[in-house]
């Protein structure tokens, strides 16, 4: 396939944090929110003339001063981090908002405070309590607790507009991205796509990471020029695969699995489109927050959700996209260290090939994947094993 | 005034067992076959000379410890007759199991002891007779059972080198967890479907998670209540450091990351070798206190579908009071489903007795506190951390017999304050605090600090939790305190909520206590604690503290040996406080398989 336009202009602007669009914006005025979880509502962090950078750390090498902080037993994304914090590297930040959705997350957001890594004046890091399950009264919580610590410290730090109409001003231009990124991410479902599992990822990350007023234009003209794109006469790739798990902000671990022959068709993980490129849907009966909220919580598939309910649509979500990209196999991945994910994965990974009926993978895996020789051999067998069972298929043999 | 009711209520042992003799007959063929092979394939000559070999060796530790006091003199004699032997490092041999035998702790003391040792063994048989048969075949069901025969060895260990009040203290605090553990696994034994099968006790019964703690049940008098892993996994790890081994590579093999906290992956990996009992009509999971034991409850659902579970969620950042109303509520929702379950209906006067009880316990609590923080602390070592811990978590308030016990331990502790007692006899040397949660194969480890180093243990982080008394009138605010309570559970109150709980809290605590040293155990797995460890050491450098950084793997001891961990001590006082050992023979001894 002819590459696309902008691609290499997305991985640059994935190689830093403060990237060029991120510069531009704060030169324009614009307030910087940095924040890593889903659970924080993006829209709301787009508010006004705010705008949201999901926080990476590209081209991490060493980790030591982090590890000193946090132990070698933890999170290397959340040691990430704060090594790169402790460095400097996040200088740019008006604001961090955090949650207390996994422990190592918070510690690491804790470290920004505590070592005063953002000289900035009115830099403040905040922490929301997240709820294990969804009901009416945990809504209720979680709404109050983007009430206070997102929108009333943004209006009274910033002079942030957070009314409904701002509110649901931001939302308009969220799902704006969102539905270019489904639109695009739709033709992942085609026998053979015009986009590859890498390039997603790549765009993705950008709508993450990049102001939405900046990086929409770009958007808007891949998406046009993807739909004229002619794809290769036969599949480059031996199998598809869909990816579920933890953290994924490195996209050379898409190239990596696709390098073995592989195509990510689907990404369902922290950083996917999965959760995070849906479109919010709202009515004018409800506040604006407290529907986005709703939508947070129905939609989120973190594995911190420990109710039955939650616990099940995990499992069918899997099982959904795999069918709907039509997948040949899962693979279940996890950020090592990752507690939530460790025991989602042990678990699920069985159920999903025992129940499910789905061939996977399971691994977990560091914040740097991009050169893993252990973890491309273990992708290549998969592809392997995927091709021997279609082979096996198409023969009648069980 | 009312009658109190007998506690525990006397229909749940008398519920009705049904046991499947057919399938115990199948299950005592499988253990007959095991015990059969173990025979065949028994090396009898090596057993023969294992068994001359510990007889010599009994001979000739006999004879060092005749020569020992022989060479005293008339003194020295004397003192060891009164008041006790003062080398307990002769106490462990390599390759045993347990102890080579008691402690002598002088006439008076050897009497006591011994009168408490004949009491708990009373007791157990007295408990265990109220259903006999369903105890007894608990064994040929669960390796984990055998473990608590070991439970003397065990009481033993946690009051090495006590004497006068001190040891009066630790074997009524200990008594009281024995009796709760007894219990509990008679009723757990009659419950279990594999077993007793009673389904009559079923229906009044209520597992929870062992995180959770007990005090909700006090609402609902008629219903037995059973923290679910802590027989099985929590409690028997320290009794037995080797418990929890097969549980933990079992669910390794079954795919689960070897990093993650051994409490949820033991629990996980008891589930995935089948060796929890499938009991009551509903489980009350719970999110607490972190991450991987949010986790364990997904595994329970796979092993047991047909129990209906509900999980009690607390916030968090539980300081935040704009999220306790959540917390109140999910309180709320866990005692519907309760009712919805057994058909019981909650009972505010039964709970208001119960947290009157408990507020009452709390407040002698606090007089221990008060007195531990004079130059004169009185009550030290495993048995009051334990007791601490299980009165707080699980007891609860809810058995009336335990308030007696906290009477008799402050007269005790009074009268040792005004005597000037000293908790550990002639070894009060440093003041001590113990910091982040402790190793569970190395319950008494606070014990053997005191006795080799004459460093006293003044309190650990586990035992200062919440202490406001609890609402006992008005019943929202009841509920809301309820979630204050729970939100602060042990270990949660210091890991989550921020890193001022936990690290600005031990600078405060350590000023309360005047506690220079602090024994700062590392849990491997423990996120919440290893993302502090910096902070922790930076900050403790600037207020010039002594930390022992103690590394353990907390049910693991093949990750990190006792042996290991004591080490760490040693070497720490040797080179950094150029110290002398209170009793040299307890720097170096076996006990790698020791219970």
């Amino acid at each position: 396939m002819k590459d696309l336009k902008h691609l290499i202009y997305f991985e640059s602007l994935l190689e830093n944090a403060d990237n060029e669009l991120v510069k531009q914006a704060q030169a324009e005025g614009d307030i910087c929110l940095g924040y890593t979880c889903y659970h924080v509502p993006e829209a709301l962090l787009n508010i006004g003339n705010c705008f949201s950078v999901r926080l990476r750390a590209p081209k991490t090498g060493s980790i030591d001063i982090a590890t000193y902080y946090m132990s070698n037993y933890t999170c290397e994304y959340a040691r990430a981090l704060v090594e790169r914090a402790i460095e400097g590297g996040y200088q740019f930040l008006d604001a961090l908002i955090g949650v207390d959705a996994c422990s190592m997350m918070n510690r690491a957001m804790e470290h920004f405070e505590v070592l005063k890594v953002n000289t900035k004046e009115k830099f403040f890091v905040t922490h929301m309590d997240i709820p294990f399950k969804v009901t009416d009264y945990t809504l209720d919580a979680y709404t109050t607790q983007m009430q206070i610590h997102v929108l009333d410290n943004l209006k009274e730090k910033f002079g942030i507009d957070t009314s409904d109409k701002a509110i649901r001003k931001a939302v308009k231009e969220h799902n704006e991205v969102c539905k270019i990124l489904t639109e695009i991410g739709d033709m992942r479902k085609a026998e053979n796509p015009v986009i590859t599992g890498y390039e997603y990822h790549v765009l993705n990350l950008v709508s993450f990471t990049c102001p939405k007023r900046l990086i929409l234009p770009y958007l808007k003209e891949t998406l046009k020029e993807l739909k004229s794109r002619k794809p290769d006469p036969k599949p480059w790739f031996r199998a598809r695969v869909a990816i579920v798990g933890s953290e994924i902000d490195d996209p050379n671990l898409t190239k990596l699995i696709e390098g073995c022959g592989a195509f990510v068709c689907s990404d369902r993980h922290c950083f996917g489109s999965t959760p995070g490129r849906e479109v919010i849907e709202l009515n004018d009966d409800e506040p604006a927050l407290k529907q986005i909220c709703r939508h947070i919580m129905e939609h989120s598939e973190c594995a911190r959700y420990i109710s039955d309910e939650k616990v099940m649509q995990r499992r069918h979500t899997a099982d959904r996209l795999a069918k709907e990209y039509h997948a040949e196999g899962i693979i279940y991945e996890q950020m090592k260290y990752c507690d939530y994910w460790g025991f989602e994965r042990a678990l699920v990974s069985h159920v999903m090939a025992e129940e499910y009926g789905w061939p996977v993978l399971s691994i977990d895996r560091l914040y740097n994947n991009g050169n893993s020789g252990q973890l491309r051999t273990r992708c290549q067998a998969f592809v392997e094993s995927l091709e021997i069972k279609r082979i096996h298929k198409e023969e009648g043999i069980k | 005034m009312a009658k109190t009711p007998k506690y525990p209520n006397p229909k749940f042992f008398k519920a009705k067992d049904n046991i499947d003799w057919k399938k115990q007959w199948e299950n005592l063929k499988v253990c007959g076959s095991i015990f059969y092979d173990m025979f065949k394939e028994t090396d009898w000559e090596a057993f023969k000379n294992g068994w001359k070999n510990t007889l010599k060796m009994d001979a000739e530790r006999i004879k060092e410890e005749y020569n020992a006091f022989m060479a005293l003199d008339q003194q020295g004699k004397l003192d060891a007759v009164l008041y006790g032997e003062k080398r307990l490092g002769r106490l462990y041999a390599k390759g045993a199991m347990a102890t080579v035998r008691r402690e002598w702790r002088g006439i008076k003391d050897t009497a006591y002891d011994f009168y408490e040792w004949a009491r708990m063994w009373g007791m157990l048989l007295m408990t265990f007779s109220k259903d006999l048969i369903p105890a007894v075949n608990s064994a040929l069901h669960y390796r984990w059972m055998i473990s608590y025969f070991c439970c003397h060895g065990f009481m033993d260990k946690n009051i090495m080198g006590q004497r006068g009040r001190a040891l009066r203290m630790s074997h009524l605090l200990i008594y009281d967890i024995f009796r709760y553990v007894a219990e509990n696994l008679v009723l757990l034994s009659k419950a279990d479907r594999k077993n007793g099968n009673s389904e009559e006790l079923n229906k009044m019964l209520m597992t929870f998670d062992e995180m959770t703690m007990g005090q909700i049940m006090a609402g609902f008098p008629d219903l037995c209540g059973i923290p679910y892993q802590l027989l099985p996994v929590f409690l028997v790890s320290e009794i037995d450091q080797l418990t929890c081994v097969p549980y933990i590579d079992a669910v390794e093999s079954f795919g689960l990351p070897s990093d993650t906290c051994p409490v949820p992956s033991s629990e996980c990996g008891a589930l995935v070798i089948d060796a929890l009992p499938d009991m009551g009509c509903g489980f009350i999971s719970s999110s607490m206190p972190c991450d991987g034991s949010t986790m364990a409850s997904s595994y329970f659902a796979r092993r047991f579908p047909n129990t209906p579970v509900f999980h009690l969620c607390f916030p968090v950042r539980y300081e935040d009071e704009s999220v306790l109303q959540s917390a109140a509520e999910d309180i709320k929702a866990c005692i519907k489903f309760i009712e919805d379950k057994t058909g019981a209906k909650w009972n505010w006067d039964a709970y208001f007795t119960a947290m009157k009880r408990f507020n009452k316990e709390t407040s002698y609590e606090l007089e221990k506190w008060e007195i531990n923080k004079t130059k004169y602390p009185q009550l030290l070592g495993p048995c009051y951390e334990l007791f601490r811990k299980w009165n707080y978590e699980m007891d609860g308030g809810i058995d009336p017999r335990v308030i007696k016990t906290c009477e008799k331990v402050s007269k005790l502790i009074r009268e040792a304050y005004e005597d000037r007692d000293e908790a550990w006899v002639g070894k009060m040397k440093y003041r001590a605090i113990v910091w982040s949660c402790p190793a569970h194969y190395y319950a008494n480890f606070s014990n053997w600090a005191a006795n080799c180093w004459g460093i006293d243990v003044l309190v650990e982080m586990e035992s200062l939790n919440f202490t406001k008394p609890l609402e006992t009138e008005d019943k929202e605010e009841a509920l809301r305190d309820l979630a204050r309570l729970y939100e602060r559970m042990v270990m949660r109150r210091h890991t989550n909520g921020g890193y001022h709980n936990v690290v600005t809290e031990l600078w405060r605590q350590c000023e309360a206590w005047d506690a220079k040293l602090i024994i700062m155990y590392q849990n491997v797995a423990c996120k919440n604690m290893a993302t502090v460890q910096g902070l922790l050491d930076d900050q403790g450098r600037e207020r010039g503290y002594d930390l022992i950084w103690i590394e353990h793997d907390l049910m693991d001891p093949r990750t990190v040996s006792r042996r290991t961990m004591r080490d760490k001590v040693n070497e720490f006082m040797r080179t950094v406080k150029n110290a002398e050992p209170v009793d040299p023979s307890l720097v170096e001894f076996e006990d790698e398989v020791c219970m």
